[in-house]
């Protein structure tokens, strides 16, 4: 728990600096500490001591923002819902979690079967920011990703886990924020990431900007690049293949620190990227939600830092506390320069997936290492280990794949379009590449074309939207492999999207 | 090409890109109003708008522009 103690110490030191930018207004930590004070003196009395895992709906707010602390300071988790993918979907995340309390900023909620904290109407409170104890196993947050069988799947973290986090980062000495540090908070909340783009400006005094729902993202974020003079960037490398056509017109020398995660980045678009930012230093980030956002780090620099497998850059090598592993089918750990399964320990790795032993088995595995039972989880990843100590990503080893940085199973997203149609044909989700080589997604049908309005309309009650298929095709056989599986290689180039 | 041509080419770009045609153009029109137009279709719109009309768009003009209405304006200087 020293992290929130951390937290504590951080807002009211920096009282006076600002904390946020939402659409152009600034508020400071001062503010900050009223609004976390509010809520959480709501929190106090109208929750139930026994109850853990408080919803949130994920607004563009101060008053969001300021419920992740409360919760925090409460000891309690926060389940985040984004307030734009279908209600149907979030009232699932609460059924599985138990959830019978939302915090919500919006002006009328709709979780009305559930007890609603409207966090921007409360009364004004004296600030109360010291922590009360917890024991580091409580949860911090819980956060849903896609899963194949239809239902997302809960990735619980406990305190214990963010603490080592927050260590990790602290033992590295390229990378420090300061008070004066102007970050990107580009991400929703709902997605692992924004973890470490809240939490690290918050602990070190420095102003998070957010891009307001509804904006253009990318040329949003270059504005506030432009005109709030950002020190620091974490985002997606989808982002940059976006803005990648208008390159020659950036020069942030601003800029000190970039750090991508969430997605393979590719070696030519970094250096070109890199050219836009003269002062910066560039962090190849690599972790899954189930290890705490960020298990480690390849420092990129254009000239003399450039490791690359198939002209993706490297992923490096685990940080402080972190172990990593590259196993075979049996788990059995295989020789330098030998692709194999990357697998993480340490004291970052999620307790397991919300109630699904099945999974769980499946997924994690623990194995003696001198003499102490240390336990890993299977990322799904192919990744080799080089000679110098680097691992190299190769690429996934299932049918998941990765949409603006949002983790997507494909069979998933099979399950819902097929359940709802009433021809019963194969139907196929692919991930394919645009001409700006970004991944969106394809469903392939094999039958005579027919209307898909309501498969679509199905799909769209169901899922986020980055996970309903922007491109269909009819196709009257599929292609097949010699083996007799759907050749879903083949099946790709019938999406002509260049 | 005057204003009413220009609207109905930016319309074509709109329809390709979206694959719906359930939705009006005006120079009021935002992404708001329109299923569909958000930040990953509107960069595929701009680059759609940029063949069919020959022209290169500046970040400075696109990191402005909030509605239909801006669009063609920026589509003019650059003819």
């Amino acid at each position: 728990m020293k992290f929130v103690n951390k937290l504590q110490e951080s807002i009211e030191n920096h009282a006076a600096h600002n904390v946020l930018c939402i659409n152009n207004v600034f508020y400071t930590y001062r503010d900050f500490a009223i609004e976390i004070s509010k809520i959480r003196s709501a929190v106090t009395n109208v929750v139930d001591d026994s109850e853990k895992l408080i919803g949130l709906v994920t607004n563009d707010d101060i008053q969001t923002y300021a419920s992740i602390i409360a919760l925090w300071l409460e000891g309690k988790a926060y389940v985040p819902v984004n307030p734009t993918t279908p209600k149907e979907r979030n009232t699932k995340v609460f059924e599985l979690t138990e959830t019978k309390y939302v915090i919500d900023s919006s002006e009328s909620s709709i979780y009305e079967d559930h007890t609603v904290i409207a966090s921007a109407a409360l009364d004004d409170t004296d600030i109360n920011l010291k922590p009360k104890d917890v024991s580091g196993d409580q949860l911090a947050y819980i956060l849903f990703t896609s899963g194949t069988t239809g239902l997302p799947k809960g990735v619980p973290i406990t305190f214990d886990n963010v603490d080592a986090l927050v260590n990790a980062i602290d033992a590295e000495p390229e990378f420090n924020l300061t008070p004066s540090d102007r970050c990107l908070q580009m991400f929703e909340l709902t997605f692992d990431f924004s973890v470490v783009t809240y939490l690290f400006p918050l602990l070190s005094g420095s102003c998070m900007y957010t891009i307001p729902k509804g904006a253009i993202k990318y040329f949003y974020i270059f504005k506030l690049i432009k005109e709030q003079k950002l020190t620091v960037l974490t985002m997606v490398p989808s982002i940059i293949n976006y803005l990648r056509p208008y390159f020659p017109e950036i020069n942030a020398p601003d800029v000190r620190y970039c750090s991508f995660g969430g997605g393979a980045l590719h070696s030519d678009i970094a250096k070109e990227w890199s050219d836009c930012l003269p002062n910066c230093k560039i962090f190849n980030y690599y972790g899954p939600t189930e290890f705490t956002v960020y298990s480690g780090f390849y420092p990129y620099h254009k000239e003399t830092d450039q490791k690359a497998h198939n002209g993706i850059i490297a992923i490096g090598t685990p940080q402080k506390d972190t172990l990593y592993l590259v196993v075979d089918e049996n788990n059995k750990e295989v020789a330098i320069g030998v692709t194999g399964e990357l697998c993480l320990g340490g004291p970052q790795i999620t307790p397991g997936y919300w109630k699904n032993e099945e999974r769980n088995a499946i997924s994690f595995f623990t194995r003696e290492e001198n003499g102490k039972p240390i336990r890993y989880y299977k990322t799904g990843d192919l990744c080799f280990k080089d000679e110098e100590g680097d691992f190299l990503y190769v690429g996934r080893a299932d049918f998941q794949v990765k949409i603006r940085g949002y983790r997507v199973e494909l069979a998933e997203i099979e399950f819902h379009a097929k359940s709802k149609s009433e021809k019963k044909v194969n139907m196929v989700a692919l991930d394919i590449t645009n001409n700006l080589g970004n991944a969106e997604l394809g469903l392939a049908i094999e039958s005579e074309e027919f209307d898909t309005t309501e498969i679509f309309d199905h799909m769209k009650t169901k899922m986020p939207g980055y996970m309903v298929p922007t491109h269909v095709r009819f196709v009257k056989e599929f292609p097949h492999s010699i083996n007799g599986k759907i050749n879903r290689k083949e099946l790709k180039t019938y999406f002509d999207i260049q | 090409m005057n204003k009413e041509e220009i609207l109905s080419k930016v319309k074509q770009a709109f329809v390709s890109v979206l694959d719906h045609e359930n939705f009006q153009l005006t120079y009021e029109t935002t992404a708001d109003d329109v299923d569909g137009w958000e930040s990953i279709t509107h960069m595929m719109i701009i680059s759609e708008v940029e063949k069919s009309f020959g022209i290169k768009f500046k970040l400075m003009d696109l990191m402005n522009m909030n509605n239909v209405g801006d669009l063609i304006k920026t589509i003019e200087s650059e003819l």
